[in-house]
């Protein structure tokens, strides 16, 4: 729910008992005030009809007279000075209700006889008055409500905008990119301390990924030039003819072994580089040439195991990845194939503009597909040229150019499939 | 053949001044970016060998002030930083070749034989040893004046021996000449085997010595 829909939401059920209350206010404020006002013409008009017995009762010594509005009876009690007034509820037989009346009762004397008068006024109907009431307080309240959604959709326009504007942009962020992206200066003092702590936040992110991305590759440079050295000086070493057998085999594993150490600090400087998006996707490289590419540089390779290569590939097969990382992603997933095949085995090579996908036979067993893909998990003994890193690193640059990387394993072929993401 | 070899480590510059030397060029030092422009401004070299990252200076800016010189040496740069924009940019600027560290010294004096094959004849040149004459040109190869026919790997294999002959040439050295970075996609060094038994047998039948002596355990040896 958006922010300001639920402030909306809470707004409106704030004002419902607020509206509610006001209501019955006004009902009883109504109410007392129309009670005030029959009473005063219930008393009017008794000083009226007082005025008018006095004058008129000179020949007639006794009164009775009894209808709804206006009772004179004759009485024992004895008089009163003040006359009483309260509310009741007489029947209407054509309603079949009672409706309200004030009335107004008091003992006077006219001529030396005591009356009862009892008068009586209808007040406007409660029913009515309840009706009135909650009208006007639901058309008011729906006026507020059109009011309410009409300051919402302006204010969202514009007093958010500019949270909206930085929202868009860290959606929109990347880690290779954080220092372009700056956060500007509002009108708005909330949004200025967040864009701001957002500022604050990207510049340190950057710096922090900077150094981290610099760190790894200074350490995997600096180790270069010490290896560089020593495999030179085996090198070197491997020359001297005075040396032993035994001696040179020595120094021939460890000029390999270190050979091995180099590759090794080669492929996490890559996974690193890969992990860090420091391959941008400028083209789209044609997939099926740099399968040709690398079909032709391990063609002796394929020939050795006398392997058999089925292709199936349109001419053009555009993909967006970095030309590098193409290269990579053929030369590792289809090494593999040649490297785990046996002799007279099968490739088969799949290739369009929406999947790549390579199968080959093989002595392994099915992999489980969870650990295929990590890196140091060797399925193979007897490899003693692999590093354990090569699935790993087709997996790192599918996982950082959206690209699905699924693997399965039917008739005896293991089969690496690769389609570019959504 | 003079070479400079601008190298910061003490250790790194002399194998490579050892190896080089042994091939027969003659072998000139500097140890940082002052001692290099110095040195290609006062002598003439065939081919300079240069590492990026120099004290005070770069290497990059070494390959620029001989472009400026105009300079016919053939350059190749050495780094530990195997960056695609490094090597692309060492190339813009007039580089000849790039070479990651860290890296077989005979693949090192296999590229700087080239460069100067290239640099001093234009590629019109014959490589000769015994009776086996090589047109690098036309990728021929006479033994006794006949024509023997290789394949490509053969033929990348009779070069580089040639480059590195009398010297020991590791298996690992050889598959990383034949097939790059993707050398351990190869699974074992057992192809390199084919290669050089075909060779040898093709030289053989045209009436050539075996030169390619196997160094039990460690490699071979040309010549």
């Amino acid at each position: 729910m958006k922010l300001l829909t639920k402030t909306t939401v809470y707004f409106l059920l704030i004002m419902l008992p607020v509206f509610a209350a006001g209501a019955f206010y006004l009902y009883t404020k109504f109410n007392k005030e129309i009670k005030h006002e029959t009473d005063e013409e219930l008393v009017n008009d008794k000083l009226q009809w007082m005025r008018y017995l006095d004058t008129a009762s000179v020949n007639n010594p006794i009164f009775s007279i009894s209808t709804p509005e206006f009772n004179l009876q004759p009485t024992e009690k004895a008089a009163q000075s003040k006359h009483k007034l309260k509310g009741i509820n007489i029947y209407q037989e054509p309603e079949n209700t009672y409706a309200p009346f004030r009335q107004l009762s008091q003992v006077i004397t006219l001529h030396n006889n005591n009356y009862e008068l009892v008068l009586r006024k209808s007040l406007i109907e409660k029913d009515d008055l309840i009706k009135n009431v909650v009208f006007v307080m639901l058309a008011a309240f729906a006026g507020l409500f059109l009011f309410v959604l009409l300051i919402n959709w302006l204010i969202s326009k514009s007093v958010w905008k500019p949270f909206y504007q930085s929202l868009g942009k860290i959606q929109r962020l990347q880690l290779n990119k954080m220092e372009a992206t700056v956060f500007d200066h509002t009108v708005t003092h909330e949004f200025n301390q967040l864009n701001a702590a957002l500022n604050n936040m990207t510049t340190r992110i950057h710096n922090d990924y900077t150094s981290i991305k610099e760190l790894t590759e200074d350490a995997a440079h600096e180790m270069q030039t010490p290896l560089a050295i020593a495999q030179s000086k085996l090198e070197l070493l491997l020359q001297d003819d005075t040396l032993s057998e035994a001696q040179l085999q020595s120094i021939l594993i460890s000029y390999d072994e270190l050979q091995r150490l180099s590759k090794l600090n080669h492929n996490l400087l890559l996974l690193a580089k890969i992990e860090n998006q420091q391959y941008p996707v400028t083209e789209q490289p044609n997939l099926c040439a740099v399968i040709e590419k690398y079909l032709l540089l391990f063609e002796e390779l394929i020939r050795e195991k006398d392997l058999i290569i089925y292709k199936e590939m349109t001419d053009h097969a555009p993909w967006p990845l970095h030309p590098a990382l193409a290269d990579i992603m053929v030369s590792n997933l289809l090494g593999n194939a040649i490297k785990y095949n046996y002799p007279n085995g099968r490739i088969d090579i799949r290739v369009n503009a929406n999947t790549f996908s390579i199968a080959n036979t093989s002595q392994l067993p099915e992999i489980p597909a969870d650990i295929l893909f990590q890196r140091f998990k060797k399925q193979n003994t007897g490899y003693t040229n692999s590093n354990g890193l090569g699935l790993a690193i087709v997996k790192k640059i599918a996982d950082s150019y959206r690209l699905q990387l699924h693997y399965s394993f039917k008739n005896g072929e293991h089969v690496i499939t690769v389609t570019p993401g959504l | 053949m003079k070479v400079l070899i601008i190298e910061d480590e003490p250790a790194l510059r002399a194998n490579i001044q050892e190896y080089l030397e042994r091939q027969g060029y003659v072998c000139e030092l500097a140890a940082d970016y002052k001692q290099a422009i110095d040195k290609v401004n006062e002598f003439d070299y065939d081919c300079v060998v240069a590492d990026i990252s120099l004290p005070l200076g770069s290497g990059l800016d070494v390959v620029k002030e001989l472009k400026l010189l105009e300079s016919r040496a053939g350059i190749i740069i050495i780094s530990a930083k195997d960056s695609l924009e490094d090597k692309l940019s060492g190339l813009e600027l007039g580089a000849d070749d790039y070479l990651t560290k860290p890296f077989h010294l005979s693949e090192l004096n296999a590229r700087v034989n080239a460069i100067l094959r290239r640099k001093n004849f234009d590629g019109n040149t014959t490589i000769n040893f015994s009776e086996i004459t090589i047109k690098p040109a036309s990728k021929t190869v006479l033994v006794h004046n006949k024509s023997i026919t290789l394949t490509g790997k053969e033929y990348q294999l009779l070069l580089y021996f040639i480059a590195n002959q009398h010297r020991v040439v590791t298996k690992s050295a050889l598959a990383g000449h034949l097939w790059g970075d993707e050398y351990d996609q190869a699974g074992s060094y057992d192809f390199i085997y084919t290669h050089i038994k075909n060779l040898r047998k093709k030289m053989l039948e045209a009436g050539g010595e075996d030169y390619i002596k196997t160094v039990y355990g460690t490699g071979y040896r040309f010549g």
